[in-house]
């Protein structure tokens, strides 16, 4: 990890761990595989869209983009909410969260960090996507 | 409908899902934030703030349309949230519970639990209503309060004070008139109802008619093969049954007399007349109906053909 300390005057001084900066090239890798597996994902038929999104990055493609706000609140809010029920019933972290509507459905889960959602229609594969974005 | 309608059998109906399948730690049914029916493990707290976390991310759903489930996967277990029939139904179940069990049960039981107390409630709470109606003499502390209330009446018809107890506004008054009418009438009611229901229950109790006629088995429909009955010394209007049918007739009846059988045809109409046994020895037993032919017109119906007889129980 990467810690910027920020001095008052007009110097940024960078402390560069090393150990950090190798689970930071671990993470990055990561991002990078779940984003290939992303954009396969997203080319199948029903998927309307994904976010992914770690502490450093995201990358988000969405069918609607003027919509990209409020899909981008809903999964934010659908992974703390679920953390919070999970809490609540002393179940741990929560692993993956699928949530169904009338019309379309999403399916979101936290992988090493890396929070994702996957939009879809309501007759898409959610098992079959679950199964190739899981490490 | 009334929740609480539903509260008693859906509770029993998760109490059971839990002891089917121990792996569901927790579950709980919700409608419109409102906590409707939870199983003895659920705490209020487990509940209520489920219901919270939920409201907060349908608040937000919209691009899905109404959420109809939630399946939320821990590291130690999972939460699944149902609509069915306008209903939450949450499930926590641990890790090693059977995902496909689990579901069989619950969204086979708990629709069916809220349509049966759809069904069979709205008559049981028109019955509770019209009872009470009938016999609940209202509020205790009416009756307790009305002889002050007479006097406030009273005291204000006949003078003004200012007595701070007395200062009441025109609308109170009213009120307490057209209260006043009501307990009279109430009190009228009551009394006209009182000497059945509270005076007499002995003779209100066992109502005679109900005493003096046992109730009787439904009439015996036997089918039959009409045959042509003619002879000068022949009745018109009366028809010759077996006499192992009427047998069967007084044992069934005892004491009551059978004068008549009604007879249907396979077209639908039915005649009522007197009957016989048959004489003959050899048309015994064969299941056939000896019928004089102005009975045969009025039934439209002929020999060889089919009708139903049945004794009339006078």
């Amino acid at each position: 990890m990467v810690k910027k300390k920020q001095s008052q005057e007009n110097a940024t001084a960078i402390t560069v761990d090393e150990d950090e900066l190798s689970a930071n090239s671990e993470e990055n890798e990561t991002y990078k595989d779940l984003t290939d597996k992303l954009a396969n994902i997203r080319k199948e038929p029903g998927v309307i869209g994904y976010i992914i999104r770690n502490t450093t990055s995201a990358t988000i493609d969405l069918k609607e983009p003027e919509k990209l706000v409020e899909y981008a609140i809903f999964s934010s809010q659908l992974l703390d909410s679920s953390q919070e029920i999970s809490d609540q019933f002393e179940l741990g972290d929560v692993t993956n969260v699928l949530i169904e509507g009338k019309q379309n459905k999403a399916l979101c889960m936290n992988i090493e960090g890396n929070k994702i959602s996957i939009f879809m229609e309501k007759d898409a594969d959610d098992t079959d996507i679950l199964k190739q974005i899981s490490p | 409908m009334s929740n609480e309608v539903y509260a008693f059998a859906l509770k029993s109906t998760l109490d059971e899902i839990q002891n089917a399948c121990p792996d569901v730690t927790s579950n709980f049914v919700f409608k419109d934030g409102k906590i409707i029916a939870k199983n003895k493990t659920t705490t209020e707290e487990d509940a209520t703030q489920t219901i919270r976390a939920f409201d907060a991310i349908t608040e937000r759903a919209d691009a899905l349309g109404d959420v109809e489930n939630i399946t939320i996967q821990s590291a130690k277990g999972k939460v699944n949230i149902a609509n069915m029939n306008d209903f939450y139904v949450t499930t926590v179940s641990s890790k090693e519970a059977d995902e496909k069990y689990v579901n069989t049960l619950t969204r086979i039981l708990i629709p069916i639990v809220i349509k049966l107390s759809e069904k069979i409630q709205p008559a049981s709470t028109d019955n509770e209503t019209e009872t009470l109606d009938q016999t609940e003499p209202g509020p205790e502390e009416d009756y307790a309060d009305e002889a002050t209330e007479e006097t406030y009446a009273k005291d204000d018809t006949t003078e003004e004070t200012a007595d701070e107890t007395e200062e009441t506004n025109e609308t109170d008054e009213a009120e307490d008139q057209s209260n006043q009418t009501y307990y009279e009438e109430k009190e009228e009611e009551t009394a006209s109802i009182e000497p059945e229901t509270y005076e007499e229950p002995e003779q209100a109790e066992p109502e005679p008619e109900y005493d003096d006629e046992p109730l009787l088995p439904e009439p015996p429909v036997t089918q039959l093969i009409v045959e042509n009955l003619g002879g000068l010394l022949v009745p018109s209007d009366t028809v010759r049954v077996d006499q192992d049918i009427i047998k069967q007739w007084n044992e069934l009846y005892g004491d009551n007399k059978i004068k008549e059988v009604e007879v249907e045809a396979l077209n639908g109409k039915t005649t009522r007349c007197k009957f016989k046994n048959i004489k003959k020895s050899k048309d015994s037993g064969k299941g056939i109906i000896k019928m004089p032919e102005k009975i045969q017109l009025t039934l439209e119906t002929q020999q060889g053909e089919l009708v139903t007889v049945k004794p009339v129980i006078e």
